[in-house]
């Protein structure tokens, strides 16, 4: 996509400002990956735990730059043809129905089976053009006029195979269709690729991207996020809210809890109309926080010690 | 500026960072954008552009750290850090006094007089941090410092730094002074230890940046070729490292590519051409085939008390293998035989060889444990399968069950044995080694990691 098209990404403050007007909070860090990819036509591979906003990411630049977000969520198994292109063969089948009669025109006074079946090739050929083609994401966000974000979501899903796959389409922004030529992108794509880490991403494709970690947010970071997605909640509770999950946080827990879960538990907090951090109250909404029943019996045994901690921080 | 950025890139190198050429170029280009003014952004683009992970990155925040604290104040530099205005701690008034003093004396002694017209001594009397440490890095550069391994050569180096500086004319004044006991000796001296202080810190500070990267490679190195039943606990850390870097390395380089033309389809010219029996009409429709040639590992660790110590690492690399490859299937023998795939997913590496141990350790019997392997996964063993298995083959006099053996290696792409005892060792006593061999396509010997990953390598390469 060409800089000057978009002023939105000029510099790293109106990155950020601009993605803040959106609702998004992010570290300098963040907005510092997104100007880099920009101005470097990098794709950035963003890790991290899940819920810390990756996803959320590609979404918010989409909204920002106004250009459609194309999204290809990863899986096992996933392959060219779900992800690439493939031939529309109902509508194949049924124009070779339909032009049935001229299959007689054309093979009338060829002379043998050799020839009918030369003849019969070049007829074929016809249905393998991009009348027939259905595009997939992959292709897709190439054929766009504007330019657009192309989200490869949870890339550690699929199998090693289909990176080499990205990878070969990252690196000069064509897809090669046999029957058909190479198809060169429009406008090249931003490309954000997410991974929750549940296998390592292979060398080669880490290494055409720009690599963006983003941990869990630091105190301050978490309550502007909460602030910003949670507006009405009291600003004491918002506090303690966000100094209790970083002590959860501390805990050894199977899954720690995401901002996913912090926003979620804010606004149960919310409907609940809390006005406090009761003790009670946090036991019983405590599953909003923690998926797994063991992480909650760890967070109740030393609940009191943790409340009391989180409501008297600074 | 850029000679900076590569000189940062060499120092990542020392650490075990793997930075590709074009890697140094997006370096490059990410400074150029960013610049160098500001140093946080500077190493925040730095690290989204050449850390692949979360430990690649805290290296080189590190790295950073002490490398551009160092380049900031040290080298030909145009970032505002260096002006002396900008700075935070304004130099102090220049000591007017001294230079009097020594000004007035140098009538007296001509040393003093030649030593007060070098740049050095004047930069030492104006306080010019500036241009002392523009002075220091050229100096750096002229003296190779970079080049610094040992910690015995620290005080050669130190020397080389003072002599390019130009510090032997102040040298010869102090002599001077000394010879004439004159009251101003002190005062050069403080002058000369200052530098001699700020140059000795550089040194310093230049080896363990050198250093600490080359041993790390050293110890690498060492601990990759020592026989594996004597790596001592104390290096498990680095030891795991290693193999995790090296499954890694296998990994990428044998992630196949895709075969493009294979994705199910239909077959247009087939199905018209057997439509021509039919009047035109397309009863039949054909397609191609999607051929999913996905080779399998199926790999069988021995965990008895006659291999232990090769054990850990043999199921260390086992699981970083089973990590980064896919399609790998883990089994832990020695009187039966499990598969521990689940539980290399479930645990972190050292649990999880815990647990295989604990599960699967105690005396060998490899008749009953190939009889458990046979039932758990013989079916899934077709023409894309290697098997490999580590052990002695020392079976206590108990049944072999050869004949599973060639059951295994009739199916089997291939199968492998890696035996940690030398060859020699191989069919003595109560080894079957050599009967196991003829239902092999290939036994080695294995006892390092470097012999391991050698092995995996070629295994891999015959694979596709
Ligand atoms: N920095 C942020 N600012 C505002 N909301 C955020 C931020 N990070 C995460 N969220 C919210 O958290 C939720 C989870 O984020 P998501 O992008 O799905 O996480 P991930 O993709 O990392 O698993 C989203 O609904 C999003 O609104
Ligand atoms: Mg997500």
């Amino acid at each position: 996509m060409h800089t000057q098209d978009f002023p939105q990404l000029e510099s790293i403050e109106r990155i950020e400002q601009g993605f803040e007007a959106l609702g998004y909070i992010c570290s300098t860090k963040i907005a510092t990956a997104v100007f880099l990819a920009f101005q470097l036509r990098k794709p950035v591979l963003v890790e991290g735990p899940p819920g810390v906003g990756k996803t959320e990411l590609a979404k918010t630049c989409a909204e920002l730059l106004s250009v459609p977000l194309i999204r290809l969520q990863c899986y096992e198994g996933l392959d060219e043809a779900k992800a690439l292109y493939e031939w529309k063969y109902g509508k194949q089948l049924l124009y070779t129905q339909v032009l049935k009669e001229k299959l007689g025109d054309l093979l009338h006074g060829a002379r043998g089976l050799a020839e009918s079946v030369e003849r019969l090739h070049q007829f074929g050929d016809i249905f393998f053009s991009e009348d027939f083609l259905e595009p997939r994401p992959l292709l897709k966000a190439m054929q766009q006029e504007r330019g657009a974000i192309l989200l490869i979501d949870e890339v550690d899903k699929s199998d090693y195979e289909f990176e080499s796959l990205l990878l070969e389409i990252l690196s000069d922004y064509q897809i090669s269709i046999p029957e058909i030529g190479t198809v060169k992108a429009r406008v090249s794509p931003m490309v954000f690729l997410t991974s929750n880490n549940s296998r390592d991403i292979s060398d080669a494709l880490k290494r055409r991207c720009l690599h963006l970690y983003i941990p869990f947010p630091t105190v301050e970071l978490e309550e502007r996020i909460v602030l910003s997605r949670v507006p009405d909640i009291d600003a004491t509770l918002r506090h303690q809210l966000v100094a209790f999950v970083h002590s959860l946080r501390e805990l050894d827990l199977k899954k720690a809890p995401a901002i996913s879960e912090t926003l979620d538990w804010a606004r149960s907090l919310l409907l609940l109309h809390a006005g406090d951090l009761e003790e009670d109250l946090v036991r019983s909404t405590l599953n909003v926080l923690l998926k797994f029943e063991d992480d909650v019996q760890n967070a109740e045994s030393g609940l009191g010690e943790l409340l009391r901690a989180a409501r008297s921080t600074p | 500026m850029q000679s900076a950025i590569t000189g940062f890139i060499q120092l990542l190198r020392s650490h075990e960072l793997r930075v590709s050429p074009a890697e140094t170029l997006d370096a490059m280009a990410v400074a150029t954008t960013l610049g160098y003014g500001d140093r946080a952004r500077l190493r925040d683009g730095l690290a989204l552009s050449l850390a692949k992970s979360a430990r690649e990155e805290a290296i080189l925040l590190r790295c950073f750290d002490q490398y551009f604290d160092k380049t900031l104040a040290g080298q030909a530099d145009p970032a505002p850090e260096a002006d002396p205005a900008a700075a935070p701690e304004s130099p102090a008034p220049p000591q007017e006094e001294d230079a009097t003093l020594l000004q007035e004396a140098a009538g007296e002694f001509p040393e003093l007089g030649e030593a007060l017209a070098t740049p050095l001594l004047q930069q030492l009397l104006d306080n010019d941090r500036t241009e002392l440490s523009l002075a220091m890095g050229q100096a750096a550069a002229a003296s190779g410092l970079g080049n610094i391994r040992m910690f015995t050569q620290k005080g050669q180096y130190t020397r080389r730094m003072l002599d390019a500086l130009g510090e032997d004319a102040l040298r010869r004044a102090i002599i001077a002074l000394e010879q004439a006991d004159s009251p101003l000796l002190e005062l050069l001296k403080g002058y000369s230890d200052n530098l001699r202080e700020q140059v000795r810190d550089s040194v310093e500070r230049e080896y363990l940046l050198q250093a600490e990267g080359h041993n790390r490679q050293f110890l690498d190195d060492i601990l990759s070729r020592t026989r594996l039943n004597q790596l001592e606990q104390r290096y498990m850390d680095e030891v795991r490292e290693l193999v995790r870097k090296m499954a890694r390395k296998l990994a990428a380089r044998h992630s196949r590519k895709p075969k493009v033309q294979k994705r199910g389809q239909l077959d247009m010219g087939r199905t018209l051409r057997r439509g021509i029996a039919t009047d035109g009409v397309m009863f039949n429709t054909y397609w191609r085939k999607v051929r999913r040639d996905k080779p399998q590992i199926l790999a069988l660790c021995d965990v008895s008390g006659s291999v232990a110590a090769y054990a850990k690492f043999l199921l260390l690399f086992l699981y970083s293998l089973q990590d980064v490859l896919p399609r790998v299937r883990s089994f832990a023998f020695s009187s039966h035989l499990g598969e521990i795939s689940e539980l290399f997913r479930e645990h972190p590496v050292e649990k999880a060889i815990e647990l295989a141990n604990w599960r699967y350790g105690g005396a060998t019997d490899y008749g009953s444990s190939l009889e458990d392997f046979a039932e758990l996964a013989l079916n899934d063993i077709n023409s894309s399968t290697t098997v490999i298995i580590l052990g002695d083959a020392r079976n206590n006099g108990g049944d072999p069950r050869l004949e599973i053996m060639q059951s295994v290696y009739q199916r089997a792409r291939r199968v492998l044995w890696l035996n940690p005892e030398s060859r020699r060792a191989w069919g003595s006593g109560d080894s079957e080694m050599l009967r196991y061999q003829s239902a092999c396509h290939f036994a080695a010997e294995c006892n390092n990691l470097q012999q391991l990953e050698r092995i995996i390598d070629q295994l891999l390469r015959l694979n596709h």
